[in-house]
């Protein structure tokens, strides 16, 4: 439990909320990545050009938050149906979550790194 | 002031076993499938939707390539890649687009502007779904222009 706006939040709440900010933003982004992949009709010199406007710092950062989006979604997704198929494990809702959270957070340190180092300010290729 | 019964844990198991989602529609029918529908295809997203942000952002920069016509040209050269993409396409659209009506349920209250707006977002998806398939099946690197309308 924390404090937010006045409010005592559980992690579980918070659980909650982001499992549907990351499916509605990765939603969000799906539909202008079929408009984006659907350049490639017109040709190689329109579609280098779209996938090109992607090929920069702050579309990475963007990319990033994706990726997380995504990952969490997953694990936290497969937590739902892990408790739903075996309701045993709702006594650990607790350290599911937490583990989660903490999963999503470990996974994104090798991937962030990753992804950012073609763009980043510190490597100038 | 009465102090509420404590729901013993197996009535708030049978209640919401996740505590996180929806619980089980008790009785069968759309409900329920769509509940089932949101688990299985989440199961399959998990491998499909990874699977894809690994290949496009993990492999692709390990190997030094580069996401541009050619790529998409070898990529879709065998049919396994755009069969996967189109399974990927079909899952995360349903998958995503239901995930959403369930996220307009819970928040628009008028039954008719909650109808209205369902309405739109599956005309809209079953749009994207045809423009998406189309590219990925009919997709021929040789009839392609090499320049593009606006040079």
């Amino acid at each position: 439990m924390f404090g937010l706006f006045g409010y005592q939040v559980s992690w579980s709440q918070l659980a909650w909320f982001g499992h549907r900010a990351s499916g509605l933003g990765v939603l969000l982004y799906l539909f202008m990545h079929v408009v984006e992949t659907s350049t490639v009709l017109f040709g190689p010199e329109v579609y280098d050009a779209a996938v090109g406007i992607f090929k920069n710092l702050p579309a990475r950062l963007g990319e990033i938050v994706l990726m997380a989006a995504l990952v969490y979604h997953a694990l936290n997704g497969l937590r739902v149906i892990a408790m739903d198929f075996w309701p045993g494990l709702t006594v650990y809702y607790r350290p599911l979550t937490y583990g989660v959270i903490a999963a999503t957070i470990v996974a994104m340190v090798p991937l962030s790194i990753l992804m950012i180092t073609p763009f980043a300010p510190w490597n100038p290729v | 002031m009465t102090v509420p019964a404590r729901a013993s844990a197996r009535t708030i198991y049978r209640r919401n076993p996740s505590r996180a989602a929806r619980p089980r529609p008790e009785e069968p029918g759309r409900d329920r499938f769509w509940w089932y529908f949101m688990r299985i295809s989440g199961l399959v997203l998990v491998l499909m939707a990874l699977g894809h942000m690994f290949i496009m952002h993990v492999l692709v920069q390990l190997r030094g390539e580069e996401i541009n016509f050619a790529f998409v040209t070898s990529r879709w050269g065998t049919p396994f890649w755009r069969i996967y993409d189109a399974v990927l396409l079909l899952l995360a659209m349903t998958h995503g687009v239901n995930g959403a009506r369930i996220v307009i349920g819970d928040y628009v209250a008028n039954r008719t502007a909650r109808s209205l707006l369902i309405l739109l977002l599956v005309i809209v998806t079953a749009l994207w779904i045809l423009l998406g398939l189309l590219v990925v099946v009919f997709f021929n690197p040789d009839t392609a222009p090499s320049v593009g309308p606006f040079s």
